[in-house]
């Protein structure tokens, strides 16, 4: 009995412990020292806007002064699909994000502190099959499998939702498997899935390889829908709201700097990921996909994919569009 | 009987007030210094989460929890119907050892995850491919364990066997080898069903199976929500199972394979 006592004593301090220790944390940065900003972004070239402006150092550059310290090595960190990405924005990893629409949605359903402060690009994701699938329109698609971005992902509400709109039941009908973008092409390339519904460059990579064909753009599933967005963590919304709107003014140079020079956009994007140049290039003359930074032109798609994602169970209420964006900044930026 | 008594109620005791502190703990911790449950759900969170993934209209565990010993079950007996054998034969042939030896060295290593794209590309995304990632989780510790047993065993043994009459290898090894050995290959699979359950998560993240249903799959559904009170139901569930395997296979063992090893000592 004294061990068993001697036990439960021991059990209650360090059950204080554990208490009293939260208590005395404290989150303020020393003055004087500047913080790191970390960005996540994925491997595609809807978000090369980014990239650029990494590698050209207009982040670190445009930065500096509202007191951010920005070094490639790192404070960047690339995702291979936007939820892992918000996991990490919802934890407190990364500070802005470059990321899809959708996982920004399921993520403020679950508590992400953030706002969507600038579009990325619309468009830009197609729908290919393997090469002995026929296909002609949507209804040749029941029985197949495909696989798409994990739930909560642009790709998996856009698909669901375009299956849905055409009469198809897309947990019956269909056999949609939840896949990073390496999986996935590695399945349709050893002919182990019928189709897959990917962000560009990874259809073109499908067709270079011979390996199947695009049969549907996305912006075919939903005019000018929205797709990559820039966010930014609500702490720094607060605290620095002018490094925000500086953000958005590096964006949007980013963005028509790499409209205006695509050759040298293939480039950056070659040399962030371990796609050739030439297939980057292919990639940009086969997609649906338009770079833009106006938030304006996506809210009314990102209130659709809210209502999508609500109807599949992913949310469990909707967000109201003031939960979502924060058009200020883009409004400052551009004033 | 009193010290009988007694020493039954501590054995309870002990475990049941440290799972109790630790759920207390856990809550207080949760509800009033983390205070968020995507950092850390509370106690509560995970019973009303658990609720759901059984009873909610979108809740698939006991759909998961069967997939997913398919799997296990598959990844297992492959790896037993291959390890045993190739254990067997290295350990009792010395040149099958120095073939085999350097390539198994090789291959052990590699980590189960390292062969998630040759799953895709030979077994598309089937049970099988999901299996296969366990299998190779667990096949190494059988084959060594096996291996281990029949080098191991005592000369006298054999030198006695063939006295009595078990002259070629065939008898020696299942006479003599084979039941000298059965101790270390139970360990090898004890320890391959440990590796192999931990291998589940990896088998079913990359969408093998029914792209439905497996705890490993949706506990990683659940991650890409957000839902972390859900994700822990997911793991706790992976940890009971994974005891309650362990606990079945040693109940099993001790009473009907070891009964002669028990008698013995």
């Amino acid at each position: 009995m004294k061990k068993i006592s001697g036990l439960i004593l021991l059990v209650f301090i360090a059950a204080a412990v554990v208490l009293t220790a939260g208590c005395t944390g404290t989150d303020e940065t020393p003055a004087g020292t500047a913080e790191e900003l970390n960005f996540g972004y994925q491997p595609s070239t809807h978000q090369i806007a980014y990239m650029a402006a990494m590698e050209k150092g207009w982040w670190s550059e445009n930065l500096a002064p509202f007191g951010y310290t920005i070094d490639r090595n790192k404070n960047e960190f690339q995702f291979p699909t936007g939820a892992p990405e918000m996991q990490s924005m919802i934890a407190g990893d990364i500070d802005v994000a470059y990321v899809g629409a959708a996982p920004v949605i399921s993520a403020l359903a679950t508590g992400l502190d953030g706002k969507i402060v600038a579009a990325v690009q619309t468009q830009g994701s197609a729908l290919v099959v393997g090469n002995d699938i026929v296909y002609e329109k949507p209804e040749d698609l029941k029985g197949h499998t495909i696989a798409t971005f994990p739930p909560g992902t642009i790709q998996d509400t856009l698909l669901r939702g375009w299956l849905r709109d055409n009469g198809i039941d897309d947990e019956n009908d269909v056999d949609i498997r939840p896949m990073g973008p390496g999986d996935a092409i590695t399945a349709i390339t050893a002919g182990q899935i019928d189709a897959v519904f990917l962000p560009a460059p990874s259809p073109t990579i499908v067709e270079n390889d011979g390996a199947g064909r695009i049969v549907v753009n996305s912006g075919e599933m939903m005019k000018n829908h929205p797709c990559c967005v820039l966010v930014v963590s609500g702490k720094m919304i607060r605290e620095n709201p002018d490094a925000v709107a500086e953000i958005i003014k590096t964006h949007i140079k980013a963005t028509d700097y790499i409209k205006a020079n695509k050759d040298e956009a293939a480039e950056i994007y070659s040399g962030y990921t371990k796609n050739t140049v030439e297939t980057v290039k292919d990639s940009f003359s086969n997609w649906d996909g338009e770079w833009v930074s106006d938030p304006n032109i996506i809210t009314g798609g990102v209130m659709d994919y809210v209502k999508t994602q609500a109807e599949l169970g992913y949310i469990e209420k909707e967000l109201t569009q003031d939960e979502i964006f924060d058009l200020s900044f883009y409004e400052k930026a551009t004033a | 009987m009193n010290i009988k008594k007694k020493l039954t109620s501590k054995k309870l005791l002990l475990p049941v007030g440290t799972i109790i502190a630790i759920i207390l703990i856990w809550q207080a911790v949760a509800v009033f210094i983390v205070g968020n449950k995507f950092f850390l759900p509370s106690f509560t969170d995970v019973l009303e989460a658990g609720y759901m993934t059984i009873f909610g209209p979108k809740g698939t565990l006991f759909e998961d929890f069967l997939y997913s010993m398919l799997h296990f079950f598959i990844g297992m007996i492959a790896a037993l119907l291959v390890g045993i054998p190739v254990g067997i034969l290295m350990g009792w042939f010395k040149d099958a050892d120095s073939a085999l030896n350097p390539i198994i060295e090789i291959l052990r290593p590699i980590p189960p995850l390292a062969w998630i794209p040759f799953a895709i590309i030979w077994f598309g995304l089937t049970d099988i491919a999901a299996g296969f990632i366990i299998f190779i989780g667990a096949v190494f510790p059988i084959m060594i364990n096996t291996y281990t047993g029949f080098r191991n065993v005592p000369k006298v043994f054999i030198e006695a066997g063939k006295v009595l009459g078990c002259t070629n290898n065939i008898t020696l090894i299942r006479k003599i080898a084979f039941p000298s050995a059965v101790p270390s290959i139970i360990s090898g699979i004890r320890i391959a069903m440990g590796v192999g359950w931990m291998c589940l998560v990896a088998a079913e993240i990359f969408g093998a199976g029914s792209g439905k249903y497996g705890l490993g799959k949706n506990l990683w559904t659940y991650y890409n929500l957000h839902q972390m009170p859900s994700v822990v139901v997911y793991m706790l569930v992976l940890g009971f199972i994974g005891l309650a395997i362990d606990l079945l296979f040693r109940y099993y063992v001790n009473r009907e394979m070891l009964k002669w090893m028990e008698e013995g000592m």
